[in-house]
């Protein structure tokens, strides 16, 4: 009976090539990170900028760490996360809805279309004004304006997906005897994910960018706020390590959210391909 | 019993670019009796596709009727699977989530339909993979599933669209062999469309063949040939050869090179290779 052991042994070394990939993938993801910290240290002290006009590696790492001990950086993490997380949501229950029917439908599409195009240029923070005429100083004006950034770009790509379905499997689905709501949920959504990923990480791109945008007019607490702040009492420092928080968090998002989600879904069904990493 | 009856059929397209009426199929009568496997054959782009789209309900008639099990056709239903040559599976459900997919659209309970969707899997021969997902079969496998998918329905006619056309020369004779043996067990009632003339004289009780566009029906070229049906034994009866020989006789006279030219050849096309599994 050796049949086990090998079969343990396999295990044992697809464990450790399993446990190897991870460090390489660490290395390839931190690695430029660490080059670009390196050049920018090198960079500030060769060249002896004065600190307001750009901080030093050092002074951003002790801004981090005031923001961290005062209890401000959760502030603005909290009230960040919170407007992001609306937005977003919002965004996903009226776009993928919306971008689903135009896709199912030849007249819907034809109608909405050229406005759809018209909107995506203008998605976003050009509409900062209006929002704030609209909804006031605050929350509710920056929830818009998340929701807006994304709202387009998710319509697009759920209408592109469901076009991109084959209409022989809509065709077997539909001579299965599969009513109109059925044919939302087990057809249209998944057949479109592909591209419904696409535009789920080019919407998240756009909203996060458009939320930090659009706290320049929130009142009280936020990432964008911080930055804008800190702009006013030239503390280049808290500036620069504003900025680092809000890409670290996209990273994270990106890695905690968009990637599992398209390992669990597109890539286990093979339907790779539509996708950009 | 008649499972489908198809009574003076005619469609008239309107050429989206030159404006003009376009007819594809001008008067096609015939019917398939229940249990039946009936071949619809004719020179390419004759218009037997258009003809099986119309019995599914995805494509309207201009005239004539379709009638499946007493009622006139009027848009897709259950009662009329189809088998497509793209597979049209369902790459985010798995093996068993497409063969009960039907039957959870009838809202069958989930013990039920578990348990037919297992045994027509097993019918099919694709038992042990009800939890890979579609992709990771070979194109043979896929097109059983197809199959499985239609059959685990029990439609009043199964609709077949090339389904092995796309598929190498070996596998394909391993699934018609296979697809005899469904039948010849089962007895669904099979409209099978096809342009390969082997292919539709070993699996047919009846062939139908259309003439070249607009499409009438030829001739209906009785098989009486012994089932269960072999490829080894079957290609050699003399009665094989005579009504292949007469089915490519009527599509010669309409098209200069006989349509099914190379059907069933052993295997000179390489395309995916060994992807089938030893069982069956």
């Amino acid at each position: 009976m050796t049949a086990p052991t090998a079969r343990r042994r396999a295990l044992l070394t697809a464990r450790r090539r399993g446990l190897l990939s991870t460090a390489t993938g660490a290395l390839w993801f931190f690695g430029p990170l660490a080059a670009l910290v390196a050049a920018w240290a090198v960079a500030v002290r060769v060249s002896g900028v004065e600190m307001r006009v750009f901080p030093q590696v050092t002074d951003v790492l002790g801004a981090l760490g005031d923001l961290w001990s005062s209890g401000d950086l959760f502030r603005h993490l909290g009230a960040s996360l919170r407007r992001a997380g609306l937005g977003m949501a919002l965004a996903l229950v009226t776009g993928l809805p919306f971008g689903v029917a135009l896709g199912a439908s030849r007249v819907l599409s034809a109608f909405f279309l050229p406005l759809l195009r018209f909107s995506v240029a203008l998605a976003g923070i050009a509409w900062i004004p209006i929002a704030t005429l609209w909804f006031g100083y605050g929350d509710r004006a920056v929830i818009f304006i998340v929701w807006n950034a994304m709202f387009f770009a998710l319509t697009y790509n759920a209408m592109l997906g469901v076009r991109q379905i084959p209409v022989e499997v809509l065709r077997a689905a539909r001579s299965m005897g599969t009513g109109r709501l059925r044919m939302f949920w087990e057809v249209l959504l998944p057949g479109a994910l592909p591209s419904i990923v696409t535009g789920l990480r080019v919407g998240l791109g756009y909203g996060w960018r458009g939320l930090v945008a659009a706290e320049i007019i929130a009142t009280n607490a936020g990432l964008g706020y911080a930055l804008f702040q800190a702009q006013k009492y030239f503390q280049t420092d808290v500036i620069i390590a504003s900025m680092v928080i809000i890409g670290v968090l996209w990273l994270l998002m990106d890695r905690l959210l968009l990637a599992p989600l398209e390992r669990r879904t597109v890539e286990r069904w093979g339907m790779t391909g539509a996708g950009d990493r | 019993m008649t499972a489908l009856k198809i009574d003076r059929l005619r469609k008239v397209y309107t050429d989206t670019y030159s404006g003009e009426e376009v007819t594809a199929i001008d008067d096609v009568s015939f019917s398939v009796r229940k249990g039946e496997f009936v071949s619809v054959l004719g020179p390419s782009g004759c218009g037997k596709t258009t003809v099986l789209n119309i019995v599914a309900g995805f494509v309207r008639q201009s005239g004539g009727t379709v009638v499946v099990d007493g009622r006139p056709v009027d848009g897709p239903g259950p009662d009329r699977g189809v088998v497509f040559q793209s597979h049209a599976l369902f790459p985010w459900k798995t093996v068993l989530g497409n063969v009960v997919f039907g039957l959870r659209m009838r809202k069958v309970p989930r013990a039920e339909r578990n348990a037919r969707g297992e045994e027509f899997l097993k019918l099919v021969g694709l038992e042990g993979f009800a939890h890979r997902y579609p992709h990771e079969l070979s194109g043979g496998m896929q097109q059983r599933l197809g199959v499985a998918r239609v059959l685990a329905n029990e439609p009043a006619v199964m609709l077949m669209d090339e389904p092995f056309a796309s598929i190498d020369a070996q596998t394909r004779r391993r699934l018609q062999e296979d697809l005899t043996g469904i039948f010849e067990t089962r007895r669904p009632t099979v409209f099978f469309v096809t342009h390969d003339v082997d292919e539709a004289v070993f699996l047919s009780d009846r062939i139908v063949v259309l003439s070249r566009r607009p499409s009438r029906v030829r001739e209906i070229v009785d098989v009486a040939l012994p089932r269960p049906r072999r490829w080894q034994e079957a290609a050699e009866l003399p009665e094989f050869r005579r009504i292949a020989n007469r089915v490519n006789e009527l599509l010669g006279d309409d098209e200069g090179a006989g349509a099914g030219a190379g059907a069933g050849d052993g295997g000179a096309r390489g395309g995916e290779a060994g992807g089938e599994p030893d069982a069956a």
